[in-house]
């Protein structure tokens, strides 16, 4: 349950998520942007839900499309350095915003393959059982990963070796451009191709309360040593896979979807419940809008990095270019 | 492990069993059930939870039981494990051991017998360790479990067997650091993981014959210690390079090229590549041995280079 104190800070991350995938969009068809976006509009409550419900040490694998991670992870200059690849970004232009990973911000680092970070979650959880940490890992995925044997695998061993890891399933319906349900055996629900030995939910990914109380009950089961929770939330992306691919979904679906929208929906309860009021979310949207702008500016006016930046291969051995011991 | 508690290891078969060849027989009851145990049949979770743990705070070692299953794992080898120290904004590494076995020589077929080495030399990130003795399998494993990057490290199946001097305690050898086996001066041979045995023994049978030949184990073949050999080729002025892998596309070659960048005008006769036909690994008893590269054929390439 979300404490009244605190609906405004949730309310907040979901527009800021909003905001800025917005904003991206508009840069990316003004001027460009050099990271490819697969914005995660429409999906929002799942990504901030879940972060919301956990704690700061605990660990985050995201899916490319889990903004949220990021987001409320890192500061938003380092996002947009990230994305633009600049000398200020958190890699100095190494890698992308999508799969950059950072300990001190507890996010995972992850890879193009998509879903080759379930396991590599359950890896997490084992850290936490050798070392006897009270840190669990949540690993968010579409329902295109599901269908790889690392769904299966991670899912078989965490449930065997009973690992704090929270097993996030975005089904957004649509796998790129393939709908999901064509090409997975299964009814209804992505989740039914799981036959493990663990909890299983099936919910509203658009209602960011459902999210965050489902998260925190597979958290504290995570915690007490029960092992891990498989979530299948239900949501939407409003834009295709990735900004270079043209729409083909059908409109009224997508329509449809909107009508239950995320960030609407929890506003809505915050103005019926009187939580907050017209001025403060104006104002409050004002004053993201700033931040995100701030951050876009700096990117934009920031240089490339230097040649050096690139050579960060090895920790402990200083290597050259070719190979031979220096 | 009972030096440092974020070690610990597990794959498939190693806990109860003490793995299909029994290096980690005995270590469960040692070390204790929760730092050495069984795991499913899969490799894609022993890459992968590997890589996880070793990002997070400990340091796994994992045994993948042989070498032609790194194909399932090169995902999480290549893509992650060698990637992340620069996909990180800060100084996190995958301190991770993946022990592995391989090689032919015992009719397992051409899924059991292989030589993965160069699937992954071009693979920046990557460490990978060959030892040759059983002094130099424990001070490297040691230095690979203290090293905060991924290793993988080679167990040549047909070397299991092999007794020689151990040092006792805490002995370590130095990662990338190539060990001159035999002193020579008119050809160095550079052999790699098993074949340094195969190199000394043809070494032996040479100088009987008036050639005498430099032997060097890099142990290390990536980071490669190319100083060592090149040094060595100054001197001998002849290279024949030996591994266990197919000659064309192996680590042979890239040997020879860096000779050739550095030292070509040093060399006084062809460079030789010693290594496996373009074929997979054969069953047959006499195909799988004419296969596998033996003394005799590092002879011939040593004498052809020199005559």
């Amino acid at each position: 349950m979300v404490a009244p104190e605190e609906r405004k800070d949730l309310h907040e991350n979901l527009l800021l998520n909003r905001l800025f995938e917005e904003k991206v969009l508009e840069v990316y068809e003004d001027s460009g942007i050099p990271e490819l976006p697969h914005l995660s509009l429409g999906q929002e409550a799942v990504g901030v839900g879940t972060v919301f419900a956990l704690e700061e040490d605990d660990w985050l694998a995201p899916s490319l499309r889990t903004r949220a991670v990021t987001l409320m992870r890192l500061s938003l200059r380092d996002v947009v350095t990230g994305m633009f690849g600049t000398e200020s970004g958190p890699t100095e232009g190494r890698t992308t915003q999508h799969h950059l990973g950072s300990s001190e911000a507890n996010i995972m680092g992850t890879t193009g393959m998509i879903g080759s970070h379930l396991n590599v979650a359950a890896g997490a959880g084992l850290t936490a059982q050798q070392l006897g940490e009270d840190r669990v890992t949540a690993v968010f995925f579409g329902d295109g990963a599901a269908t790889r044997g690392e769904f299966h695998t991670a899912l078989n061993f965490a449930a065997v070796e009973d690992l704090p890891v929270i097993f996030v399933l975005e089904n957004n319906q649509w796998i790129e451009e393939t709908r999901a349900l064509d090409v997975i055996a299964a009814e209804e629900n992505i989740s039914e191709m799981s036959g493990h030995n663990l909890p299983k939910e099936v919910i509203d990914g658009q209602d960011v309360d459902e999210v965050l109380n489902t998260v925190s009950e597979a958290a504290e089961r995570a915690r007490s040593g029960d092992g891990p929770t498989l979530i299948e939330a239900k949501t939407y992306r409003y834009r295709p896979h990735a900004e270079v691919i043209p729409e083909r979904r059908d409109e009224d679906e997508i329509a449809e979807w909107k009508e239950r929208d995320p960030v609407e929906l929890h506003r809505d309860y915050l103005l019926d419940n009187a939580i907050v009021d017209e001025d403060w979310l104006e104002s409050t949207r004002d004053s993201l809008m700033e931040d995100i702008e701030d951050a876009f500016e700096f990117a934009e006016e920031d240089s490339l990095p230097d040649e050096e930046a690139m050579y960060k291969v090895y920790k402990d051995t200083d290597v050259d270019m070719y190979g031979g011991v220096r | 492990m009972k030096r440092d508690e974020r070690v610990f290891l597990y794959g498939e078969d190693v806990a109860d069993y003490g793995g299909l060849y029994q290096v980690t027989e005995g270590l469960r009851d040692e070390i204790g059930e929760d730092r050495v145990f069984d795991t499913p049949l899969s490799e894609t979770t022993l890459g992968g939870t590997a890589v996880g743990a070793a990002l997070t705070g400990t340091r796994p070692v994992v045994e993948i039981m042989f070498g032609d299953f790194l194909s399932i794992i090169a995902d999480h080898l290549i893509n992650y494990a060698a990637k992340m120290h620069f996909n990180y904004s800060d100084d996190t590494s995958v301190p991770l051991v993946v022990r592995t076995t391989y090689g032919a020589g015992d009719q397992f077929g051409l899924h059991h017998s292989q030589d993965p080495i160069s699937w992954f030399q071009n693979v920046p990130g990557l460490k990978m360790i060959a030892p040759s003795t059983p002094a130099d399998y424990k001070g490297l494993l040691k230095s690979a479990v203290r090293d905060d990057d991924p290793v993988i490290f080679f167990e040549n199946k047909q070397r299991y067997d092999l007794s020689g001097e151990v040092p006792d305690g805490d002995h370590t050898v130095p990662i990338g650091e190539a060990d001159i086996k035999r002193s020579g001066k008119d050809m160095t041979i550079v052999a790699i993981g098993g074949m340094v045995d195969v190199a000394l023994d043809a070494a032996e049978s040479l100088a009987n014959q008036g050639y005498d030949c430099e032997v060097i184990d890099p142990r290390t073949v990536m980071p490669l210690d190319k100083e060592t050999i090149i040094e060595s080729v100054k001197k001998t002025h002849a290279l024949t390079v030996v591994h266990e892998a197919a000659r064309f596309g192996g680590i042979g070659g890239e040997i020879a090229s860096e000779v050739a960048d550095e030292a070509l005008f040093y060399l006084d006769a062809p460079v030789k590549r010693v290594g496996a036909p373009f074929t997979p690994v054969p069953f047959a008893e006499n195909l799988e041995q004419m296969y596998l590269p033996g003394a005799q054929d590092v002879e011939t390439a040593v004498i052809d280079a020199l005559e």
